[in-house]
């Protein structure tokens, strides 16, 4: 078997192999012999068909078989006998395929890079430090009473904040429009839900009053046949509402789940409870930072083929969680390029990591996974039966080992490169868009 | 009928069996299924006229067809009539290439 070796730039690279005849021919052969046994030619008893007419009639597609065959072995043995290491599949070229002067073939595939860890000790990682102080928990319970509203009929004007009940009948030149009559819709002045002009027209409104809106629907309106119509909605409210804010009181704490209603417990609930959501954000936080380094120590060229994968792979994740959540397949229109991006990040650090684990024989620590399983049973009703869970499943415990494993390559890094602690607040870190 | 279409429908095709496959490794003969009708000399042209070879011998044998019992009634299958060509040594016939 002859091989070469062409670099076509970059991880590219091309090999040409020649396989000799002989070979072919002795597994043709071969495959012919045992094909006599059982073969069925018409005219002859099973069996007892003579070699030359199996040939004449199966030759042609048995060394088409024997080739495909010939071409995956020869490839692997001639990428081992190079010390090459494909990334991929590689596409196959069939030069000379004739029978009689034996197989000639191309292959061109990508190979992995060469990776070279880096020292990382030049490099600073912010990272974010932040204490939770009485404020954040105050704002927090302020935001879990918005969300515990109460609506409490009032027998006044209806002002901005309030909530109004109305039956409605929207017309068009006179005619009612299609989904333009309801009843017993709830609207909540001031948020600014419905179509400019509808809530502050309800303004100052009292229960049984009946007002006349004239408006124009917006020209960016979802319905295209309304969009920058003017239209005139008969409004009787049935009911007006005023918002109430739960006290601050024992109910209250019932209903976060203290069974006993004591404020402060209650207050030292959500603060661990923040306290839990912080250290999950921080950490992923330190571990986003440590990675973005890692690559920008590291760059590498990433072979095309695993990006594509990657990015295939994403894809159909990407659409899965669509359909979860409701879409038709059909609906869903994605793209590999759309991820590819994302796929190769993926990939170098992938590859980077192994590379990494590889070189410093980082094993994932065993009291580290127990105390990681211990950690996520916990929450549970029965934690001594999700322990056993994660334990008696191979695969579960290595989804768990690979995610400790990572931890340990976050802490090696942070050991390896300088550490800049970044105070910030709490709203600062869990909100960073509202700030 | 002019002699060369008459020759086109002496032939009907080749006979493939265990023995034709003998025949043809030990005494170079060809087996044919041939027109009922057929006389050895139109055989010969045939064949030579067809196959491009040259024909050294005929021999010729009617087969009588095999009688089938159905539910119904008795059938049988047509007579036909086989020839052993023997092609001059060293000329060969490939068939089944070209089928």
């Amino acid at each position: 078997m002859q091989v070469s070796v062409e670099s076509a730039g970059g991880l590219q690279r091309t090999i040409k192999v020649a396989v000799p005849e002989e070979t072919i021919e002795k597994v043709v052969q071969n495959r012919l012999q045992n094909l006599t046994r059982t073969v069925k030619i018409k005219g002859f008893r099973a069996g007892k068909v003579p070699l030359n007419v199996v040939k004449q009639h199966y030759g042609k597609q048995v060394r088409q078989e024997v080739l495909g065959e010939v071409i995956q072995s020869s490839f692997y043995e001639a990428v081992s006998q190079e010390k090459l290491r494909p990334a991929g599949s590689p596409s196959f070229d069939t030069q000379q395929t004739e029978a009689g002067k034996g197989l000639e073939y191309t292959a061109t595939f990508d190979v992995y890079p060469e990776i070279e860890i880096r020292d990382m000790s030049g490099m600073t990682i912010d990272k974010a430090v932040c204490e939770i102080n009485d404020a954040d928990v105050d704002s927090m319970i302020e935001t879990v009473r918005k969300q515990q509203i109460q609506w409490e009929a009032a027998d006044k004007a209806a002002e901005n904040g309030d909530r109004v009940t109305v039956d409605f009948k929207g017309t068009i030149d006179g005619e009612v429009f299609q989904g333009g009559e309801g009843s017993g819709m709830s609207v909540e002045l001031g948020k600014g839900r419905m179509i400019k002009g509808f809530e502050d027209g309800l303004v100052g409104i009292k229960v049984d009053e009946e007002r006349t809106l004239n408006l124009t629907f917006p020209e960016e309106y979802h319905a295209k046949d309304l969009a920058g119509k003017p239209v005139q909605f008969a409004i009787k409210a049935t009911k007006v509402e005023v918002a109430k804010l739960p006290e601050l009181d024992a109910e209250f704490a019932k209903r976060l789940g203290v069974a006993d209603g004591d404020l402060d417990k209650m207050r030292s609930e959500i603060r661990a409870n923040m306290q839990r959501e912080l250290d999950s954000t921080l950490k992923s936080k330190v571990k986003q930072a440590a990675m973005d380094k890692l690559l920008e120590a590291n760059k590498i060229e990433v072979p095309d083929a695993l990006i594509q994968g990657e990015a295939n792979h994403l894809m159909n994740q990407m659409g899965n969680n669509l359909m979860n959540q409701g879409m038709k397949r059909d609906q869903i229109r994605l793209d590999p390029s759309m991820f590819s991006e994302q796929a190769e990040r993926r990939v170098a650090l992938g590859l980077i990591m192994a590379e990494i684990v590889k070189q410093q024989g980082i094993k994932a620590d065993a009291d580290k996974v127990k105390s990681y399983i211990d950690t996520v049973a916990a929450s549970y009703e029965k934690p001594e039966e999700v322990v056993q869970w994660y334990y008696g499943d191979k695969q579960r415990l290595s989804e768990v080992e690979s995610l400790v494993l990572e931890e340990q390559l976050v802490d090696w890094i942070l050991g390896q490169a300088k550490v800049e602690e970044k105070k910030m607040t709490f709203s600062e870190l869990m909100y960073p868009d509202k700030v | 009928m002019s002699n060369q279409e008459r020759l086109m429908k002496v032939l009907l095709g080749p006979h493939i069996s265990e023995k034709a496959h003998q025949v043809a490794d030990q005494c170079n003969q060809v087996v044919f299924k041939v027109a009922p009708d057929a006389t050895k000399p139109e055989i010969k042209k045939a064949v030579e006229l067809l196959l491009k070879v040259d024909v050294e011998s005929v021999q010729v044998t009617n087969v009588n067809g095999k009688t089938k019992r159905s539910r119904f009634a008795m059938g049988k299958r047509k007579n036909w009539r086989k020839a052993y060509v023997r092609i001059k040594a060293g000329q060969d016939i490939n068939f089944m290439g070209a089928e």
